[in-house]
């Protein structure tokens, strides 16, 4: 029988190994993730800041064959590297894609906040929690590992671009792309068995009362997440196998010579890859919807539709992959379907992008920088999302197909619209996670840096897009230079701009001015993490929260 | 409501069942199950006819099963039963735990003690019963209204006991 325990209160004694390395709380998980995500992000944009070194003036003046340079030498000879470039692309590609934004935005503030929106005390499976983590860090170092080990052209790293095409990638030799299509695995498992964990959490163990059409914007953002990641990693998880296998054990499902179909390949693959861009985004449509509220002191106008815009967007996700693929030799009756499709996406995300317009129309905004980043968001991603909507053309893409114009749209709602995301989500709640605020002139600095010089990278891209520059490689004739060094400048001072961050996060870590209000925003800040003390216990909802702490009759 | 009155038991009895709440019901889960697999089965269906499909068939059919498994778990996790059956000279309190363990109190009703703690015990609104030497918990994991309540229906129902006992 239970025996009834009047008296009981546990110290935490766990030392810095155990409660970090070996944690099962959701909310330590959920930093750590936070913490990797960024180490690897900040490994990841070194890539590109060297890349845009490259392409600053025309001619190769670092990456060369006779070893890699920091400052140009005019006087040294330097033979292109090209495979150097493509592993550098590639390794970009594949760690941004699948060990930076998801696992900040799915694994660090959904870990942390979709169990605290719900009142629920801790994920369904904690020591499944902490597995997905470990896999992640373990995918990572395949990932990086792969940049340093044999691959094609007889060097380091594998320069197939992170969607591993074959015949590219079942052709190359060494281990370099075994080991990156292992690094991917790994990051499938990984969320694979994050997105089982937090659907369970999220149908299982709500707070009673929290029916699904009362659960706050950013756990359902979550859910959907994590449903896309449930039917969508499976798929990539097969293709890269049989990848492995066509590669390893002479199997040919996606070998000509053996009756096998590449093309095939490419159609898993967006099956894929078009629900991932969501994946990737859809986070960042919860946080932004609770900053704007907050922001503009009104409830989030039009809850519903903003919940059903996000399943519709999931759902749409999966029924338009081969707009990615134009140029394979579809019928015309194909192409227009998947025109037409990807065309309807833009009515849900109208959808979104109006209803946080009508959050804000008539409240009283102030500008924070959680506020200046989703506002951010919301205009770099409607920027994105238009260049989507050119590039959705059949015969329009194919003149922009594989040119800066398609690196200029992705940036723009991935680069720029999720990692604004992540960025309004960190200053909104440093202050809860750690208990001390961040300096807001040091953030309002970040973020206009940040904005000026991403605007600044991509936005000439797509006057290089119109003038026909192709993406993925090394150099460029001189008529291309005058945008690439603008372009170039705009990246520095976006590094420079993250850099600066990196130092905001540690000072307010280590020097913050300490936080002592639960809610430290205002009263439109009204979802449950907010009745919390900053930071918040260990142990959070272990009884049932009231429905008066979450159920505030509006937005609903 | 995660207790509830048996409505039939026999008479001058009365029984009361109560379980933590999940806030999935299981025709929700029929349906979550159903439109994941459907939707599983898109790239499935496309690729009927190409070898590539038994290369996707495994990890499709085992997503569908190591989600099926995680709500199953789930709900075993949380599958706690408190059997409390009151009749007029001995009360009988069962509790069955995820792991099978059966834990039981018996007590004489006449004796018992039931005591509602505002504060000091692991929840507000503690609800505990004294007798027999031993004191036990009922329903800690209700929410602390459903206690209140809960202590109030048991206070009767005690009384009531009583009363059918002179």
């Amino acid at each position: 029988m239970a025996d009834a325990a009047i008296h009981g209160d546990h110290h935490d004694e766990r030392g810095f190994f155990t409660r970090w390395f070996m944690s099962t709380n959701h909310k330590d998980i959920g930093i750590i993730y936070l913490f990797t995500s960024g180490f690897v992000g900040l490994l990841s944009v070194i890539f590109t800041v060297y890349m845009r070194l490259e392409l600053m003036e025309p001619g190769v003046q670092y990456m060369c064959a006779e070893g890699l340079r920091f400052a140009a030498d005019s006087a040294a000879e330097c033979t292109p590297n090209g495979h150097f470039w493509n592993s550098a692309v590639t390794a970009h590609g594949i760690l941004m894609m699948f060990f930076v934004v998801i696992p900040a935005l799915f694994g660090g503030f959904g870990n942390y906040f979709m169990p605290l929106q719900i009142g629920a005390p801790d994920m369904a499976f904690p020591r499944m929690n902490n597995l997905s983590f470990w896999l992640y860090v373990a995918g990572t170092s395949l990932a990086v590992a792969s940049v340093f080990s044999p691959g094609g052209d007889d060097q380091l790293g594998t320069g197939v671009g992170w969607v591993l095409y074959p015949p590219l990638s079942t052709n190359e030799p060494g281990y370099a792309l075994d080991l990156a299509i292992f690094a991917v695995h790994l990051s499938g498992a990984s969320s694979i068995l994050g997105a089982i964990n937090m659907i369970t959490t999220f149908l299982n163990m709500r707070a009673p009362g929290m029916t699904m059409h009362k659960v706050p914007l950013f756990a359902w953002s979550i859910f959907v997440t994590a449903w896309l990641i449930l039917l969508a990693l499976p798929v990539l998880a097969g293709a890269i196998t049989m990848l492995l296998t066509d590669r390893n054990f002479g199997t040919t499902f996606f070998v000509p010579s053996g009756g096998g179909d590449p093309v095939l390949y490419q159609h898993i693959l967006w099956f894929f890859g078009h629900p991932e861009v969501y994946i990737i985004v859809i986070p960042a449509f919860g946080i932004v919807s609770h900053v704007v509220a907050t922001f503009a002191r009104k409830p989030v106008f039009g809850y519903l539709p903003m919940v059903y815009a996000m399943v519709a967007i999931g759902v749409l996700g999966f029924v338009v992959w081969a707009h990615h693929m134009y140029t394979v030799g579809m019928s015309v009756t194909q192409q227009s379907y998947f025109m037409l499709a990807t065309m309807v996406i833009a009515v849900p995300t109208g959808i979104k992008i109006f209803s946080w317009i009508a959050t804000m129309w008539g409240g009283s905004i102030s500008f924070e920088t959680p506020m200046l980043f989703a506002l951010g968001f919301i205009f770099l991603f409607t920027v994105g999302g238009v260049t989507g909507i050119v590039l959705s053309q059949a015969p329009v893409d194919r003149v922009y197909h594989d040119t800066y114009y398609v690196i200029a749209h992705f940036h723009y709602v991935m680069s720029l619209g999720a990692v604004f995301g992540i960025f309004a989500g960190i200053y909104f709640y440093i202050g809860k996670m750690s208990g001390r605020q961040y300096p807001e002139w040091a953030g309002k600095l970040h973020f206009w840096a940040m904005f000026i010089g991403a605007n600044i990278t991509f936005f000439p891209q797509h006057f290089l897009g119109r003038q026909g520059m192709p993406r993925r490689y090394i150099d460029y004739p001189e008529a291309f230079e005058y945008w690439n060094t603008i372009s170039s400048y705009g990246a520095f001072l976006s590094f420079a701009s993250f850099i600066f961050f990196i130092g905001i996060v540690f000072y307010t870590l280590l020097a913050g001015k300490k936080v002592t209000q639960n809610n430290y925003w205002n009263e439109h800040a009204d979802t449950l993490e907010w009745t919390l003390p900053c930071p918040p216990p260990e142990h959070t909802f272990e009884q049932l929260p009231k429905q008066s702490d979450w159920d505030k009759g509006h937005a609903h | 409501m995660p207790y509830e009155w048996i409505k039939d038991s026999p008479p001058q009895t009365r029984e009361v069942h109560l379980w933590p709440y999940r806030s999935l019901p299981r025709r929700g889960m029929a349906w979550f199950i159903a439109v994941t697999a459907a939707l599983l089965a898109l790239p499935a269906l496309v690729l009927v006819g190409s070898p590539v499909l038994w290369g996707l068939l495994p990890f499709l059919l085992g997503t569908v099963w190591a989600i099926w498994a995680g709500l199953q778990r789930s709900y075993k996790d949380g599958a706690i039963i408190e059997v409390l059956h009151i009749a007029r000279d001995a009360m009988h309190l069962t509790r069955h735990s995820p792991n099978g363990r059966k834990q039981e109190w018996t007590a004489n009703p006449h004796w018992v003690n039931v005591a509602l703690h505002p504060a000091g015990g692991p929840v507000p609104n503690y609800l505990t019963l004294r007798g027999n030497g031993r004191e036990v918990e009922l329903g800690a994991f209700l929410t602390s209204a459903e206690r209140q309540t809960l202590d109030h229906e048991l206070r009767r129902a005690l009384r009531d006991a009583q009363e059918i006992s002179q």
